[in-house]
């Protein structure tokens, strides 16, 4: 029931958090912290990484949301890495698919965001 | 199921806070299990029952009753399942204006919006001492 988080570096202005475990109203705090900490690094385009989630719920589509208003104010991006059709669906059904851009794999992922910095 | 006795009931309380949450949704996995449930309902039944839960434990943070507990009811029957979740945070304060875009959704409303459609029956009744969301969940 825990979440384990792991975040990389793409390039200066760009972050990558892996995350495994279970997103909930106990672990989502950890997420949002970890989102305002890059904030204050000055990263302006964070992928999440949900390949290895298992559970995410409301809290954790607010945490994501509310990451997303952040860094596009600064004119950034968060995206989504989520090949789980499981953890997907939930996107779906809320509407939030179409907020995030949602990627099946990191290389996708990584390859949009050069495109985003280019522009 | 055979020879076993429907209906059944499973009771759970669990504290009301965040880190049994997770408790809450691990037994109604062994409850829906029991059940003719197919695994994308089965998952259905553990967010809606995390969501209902969560909903509780962030209203009991606002009011400071994290000390209170959340029971959990679950009724098996034929071809049906009744989920009870039942708070003690007090009485339920009004939400804002339903949002127009996904972007604008709180977590509170989400989960809302998540429990409605993951469910078949979906029901919330404030009470001055909680909150009591009904849900049932029909197999086959």
């Amino acid at each position: 029931m825990n979440l384990k988080m792991n975040t990389r570096s793409i390039n200066d202005g760009a972050s990558l958090i892996d995350l495994e475990g279970e997103i909930d109203v106990y672990t989502a705090p950890n997420l949002k912290q970890q989102i305002i900490n890059l904030l204050d690094e000055g990263v302006r385009h964070v992928t999440v990484n949900l390949t290895d989630v298992e559970y995410l719920d409301s809290t954790a589509l607010g945490v994501l949301i509310g990451g997303l208003k952040r860094l596009r104010e600064r004119d950034g991006s968060l995206d989504l890495i989520c090949p789980n059709p499981r953890i997907k669906r939930v996107f779906e059904i809320t509407g939030l698919d179409k907020i995030f851009d949602i990627y099946a794999t990191e290389e996708e992922a990584v390859k949009r965001l050069q495109v985003k910095e280019g522009t | 199921m055979a020879g076993e006795q429907i209906p059944a009931v499973v009771e759970l309380k669990i504290p009301c806070r965040p880190e049994f949450v997770g408790v809450a949704r691990l037994a109604m996995l062994g409850v829906a299990s029991r059940m003719r449930f197919s695994y994308d309902d089965v998952e259905d039944i553990r967010l809606a029952v995390g969501e209902a839960c969560t909903m509780a434990v962030e209203r009991g943070a606002a009011a400071q009753k994290n000390d209170t507990v959340i029971t959990i009811n679950s009724e098996i029957s034929e071809g049906k399942l009744s989920i009870e979740v039942w708070d003690e945070v007090g009485p339920m304060q009004e939400t804002s204006q339903a949002s127009e875009s996904p972007e604008d959704l709180d977590p509170d409303e989400i989960g809302r919006v998540l429990m409605e459609l993951l469910v078949d029956e979906f029901k919330v009744e404030p009470t001055p001492e909680g909150t009591l969301v009904r849900m049932v969940k029909y197999s086959g």
